[in-house]
């Protein structure tokens, strides 16, 4: 290496920094060259004297004011986390009205659906017995699907006694089919008897 | 360069982490003054120093919680400053002195009388290899974690460094006759 070494090798040597490529021959002359080393001394004051400047003051206490920064965003931080809640709160509000608005009207169908056929039921029920089939002479054929029709509503009676006593829950749905089936049967009674009472009539 | 030492250092921060003001004014007291002199050194006026001064004491504040002992309390602190001196520095955008400087050099070079003590040698500096040079060689940064909070490479920070020194030493007419 015949030129002097540059700053970067230097600082390479001063501080032991072993990555810099070359410091082998950066090593072998430094260790001959009186020039590098007084250079290399140079820097080590250098850097001791900037140690050294003296350190510099702030004029002003500047704690008040970032204790009032502190505050304020404390303050901020708990109205926002008061806001996040209050929204949580009115989302919870908007869904659960929402919610109870898509739910309800199932649930008030089925009632109302169930309402309807046992009024439906109760006014075939009205309509048979203004029918007084007991008081009419019915034949064998007839006598027996009566009886087949009177046997299943007996059945769904007894079914639906059984619904009275099970849990709310799903209770709706299971009464609503069995008495849409007894309506159902109840319609063929009627017209069985109906048609018996046409006949007779005839 | 190390800071005033914190008395009862690990119950104050427990305090301070607990947001007990009375420790984090205790914090402040310890600290204030080399959070200052590494801001001051590092920018270029009194007031940007006293900004990063409370910028610094601000985030100590809000987030000592999240501070885990895991290096001291002075380190953890010094890291936030330095952070916000340098993001002064991107923000000011300050007039690179040093590429006037530059331009001017035949002309202080060959004017002896002009020499410049350390101190008005430093502020010379451009920003950049003023904030390296402190980081480096005063508080004792290293080029990867310089390179880190300037967002810069390894070999940047270490020709900064070369640079600065370079100068440094023709300013205060320190060159060893050939």
């Amino acid at each position: 290496m015949s030129t002097h070494l540059d700053m970067a090798q230097l600082i390479a040597l001063r501080d032991g920094d072993r990555s810099e490529p070359g410091m082998a021959d950066t090593q072998l002359h430094f260790g001959r060259c009186l020039t590098c080393q007084a250079e290399l001394e140079r820097l080590h004051q250098r850097t001791a004297r900037l140690r050294a400047l003296p350190r510099l003051e702030p004029a002003i206490n500047r704690f008040p004011a970032v204790r009032e920064l502190v505050q304020v965003d404390r303050r901020q931080r708990h109205w926002r986390g008061v806001a996040t809640i209050g929204i949580a709160a009115a989302a919870l509000l908007v869904f659960g009205a929402i919610g109870r608005d898509l739910v309800k009207p199932a649930r008030l169908d089925a009632a109302d659906q169930l309402q309807s056929t046992i009024h439906e039921s109760q006014l075939l029920e009205q309509k048979l017995h203004s029918l007084t089939p007991d008081a009419r002479v019915i034949d064998g054929r007839t006598a027996v699907v009566v009886i087949q029709l009177e046997d299943r509503i007996a059945s769904l009676d007894a079914q639906l006694a059984q619904t009275d006593q099970a849990t709310a829950r799903g209770r709706t749905g299971t009464e609503l089919n069995l008495w849409r089936q007894r309506v159902g049967l109840m319609h063929a009674l009627v017209d069985v008897h109906m048609t018996n009472a046409t006949n007779v009539g005839l | 360069m190390d800071a005033i030492s914190l008395p009862d250092a690990d119950a104050v921060i427990a305090r301070a982490r607990l947001g007990d003001p009375i420790a984090l004014e205790a914090l402040y007291r310890a600290y204030s003054t080399s959070v200052y002199n590494l801001a001051r050194r590092i920018c270029r006026t009194t007031e940007d120093a006293e900004d990063i001064l409370q910028e610094t004491f601000f985030e100590v504040c809000r987030s000592i919680r999240n501070y885990r002992g895991d290096g001291s309390i002075w380190g953890w602190i010094r890291s936030v400053a330095s952070s916000k001196a340098l993001m002064r520095l991107r923000r000011n955008k300050y007039r690179d002195t040093d590429q006037l400087d530059d331009e001017l050099a035949p002309t202080r070079a060959v004017s002896t009388a002009l020499r410049m003590d350390l101190e008005s040698a430093l502020e010379r500096l451009s920003d950049t290899a003023r904030a390296v040079v402190w980081l480096h060689d005063v508080e004792g940064y290293t080029h990867e974690e310089i390179a880190a909070q300037m967002g810069r490479t390894v070999s940047f920070s270490k020709s900064q460094l070369a640079r600065a020194h370079a100068r440094l030493r023709g300013w205060l007419g320190e060159e060893v006759p050939a």
